[in-house]
């Protein structure tokens, strides 16, 4: 089920991958759900950036709390593990 | 700029010519000193102190983000703190052998992660890692230590080419021997014979190793990425 607070925490997630493709110039593929981060147009070291930014405006940082966690496949498992940490 | 190990010996030397270049400098560390109370006094609020225990590799994440929370948008990290066990690896405890590669090898990395990325956020930034001379030539009893500091090298090198796109330059400083609570642990003619070998018949002093640090990480160094400079007073040449 999706809440209007896990709604907006996507929009917030969405904007930051928008935000950091825009400043290092990438082009951006249409973030739908199943959409895998590699093929987003994005590098590890943007997707790191947003990691940091995130933490930054919501507080959490999901990666740095699980041990184990691997890195999210697709743009809906990301979101999710922001999801759960919230 | 953010100095590990900052409470003494060269962390502290470096925080306190951080302050006099105009910086705001923050040494980590797990205990205050005299010394660096008296730094912090003279400086008038251009240097500040973070208690932490470096060991603490799970507690690594939290204070990045409470460093940025006081702090602001980091420039510099100095990954300066490290500890040095002398003797033969043949009779050193194993515990010891790990708190080396803990603090001095795996404390660095991590830390370095949480930062580099917020510098990359942030636009970039500054790393420089406090290596040895011992990571690159031998050292009878110096193993353990030895590898460690080698460690921080070949970290420096890979991670420079890693978030170089990014605007952070890393580099390392490799000290060869100096006066410090460290070294003390030497004799006088292990550090006699020390200053024969060296070109110029000397030790390097902590401030000459200060100062190439604040060079790395101030604007002259721009273009200075993935390379060690080694301050040695000639010892390795």
């Amino acid at each position: 089920m999706t809440t209007a607070h896990d709604t907006s925490l996507r929009t917030r997630i969405v904007e930051e991958f928008a935000r950091v493709a825009r400043e290092h110039g990438k082009t951006l593929a249409p973030l739908t759900d199943d959409l895998a981060l590699l093929d987003s147009g994005l590098d590890s070291l943007c997707l790191a950036i947003i990691v940091a930014r995130l933490e930054d405006r919501l507080g959490v940082d999901p990666f740095s709390a699980a041990d184990d966690a691997d890195f999210p496949v697709t743009l809906a498992d990301f979101v999710r593990l922001y999801e759960d940490a919230a | 700029m953010i100095v590990t190990g900052g409470s003494r010996g060269l962390g502290l030397v470096l925080v306190q010519r951080l302050a006099d270049a105009g910086y705001r400098a923050v040494a980590i560390a797990r205990k205050e000193t005299n010394p660096l109370l008296s730094a912090i006094d003279d400086a008038a609020g251009a240097i500040e102190f973070v208690p932490f225990d470096l060991g603490d590799i799970a507690g690594i994440p939290a204070l990045v983000q409470r460093l940025r929370k006081s702090f602001g948008p980091i420039h510099g990290l100095v990954n300066n703190a490290a500890v040095q066990f002398h003797g033969a690896l043949a009779l050193m405890p194993s515990a010891q052998i790990e708190q080396l590669v803990r603090l001095n090898t795996l404390s660095p990395i991590v830390l370095t992660k949480y930062v580099v990325r917020a510098m990359m956020a942030d636009g970039g930034g500054r790393i420089v890692n406090v290596a040895s001379i011992i990571g690159t030539t031998g050292y009878s009893g110096l193993a353990a230590y030895g590898a460690t500091k080698a460690s921080m090298i070949g970290f420096t090198r890979s991670l420079a080419r890693e978030v170089g796109p990014m605007g952070v330059t890393v580099n390392a400083v490799a000290p060869g021997f100096m006066a410090t609570d460290m070294t003390d642990a030497l004799g006088d003619d292990q550090r006699r014979q020390i200053e024969r070998r060296s070109a110029l018949r000397r030790l390097p002093t902590i401030e000459d190793v200060a100062e190439t640090v604040l060079f790395l990480l101030g604007d002259a160094a721009t273009s200075i990425t993935g390379t060690v400079v080694t301050v040695d007073a000639g010892n390795t040449a």
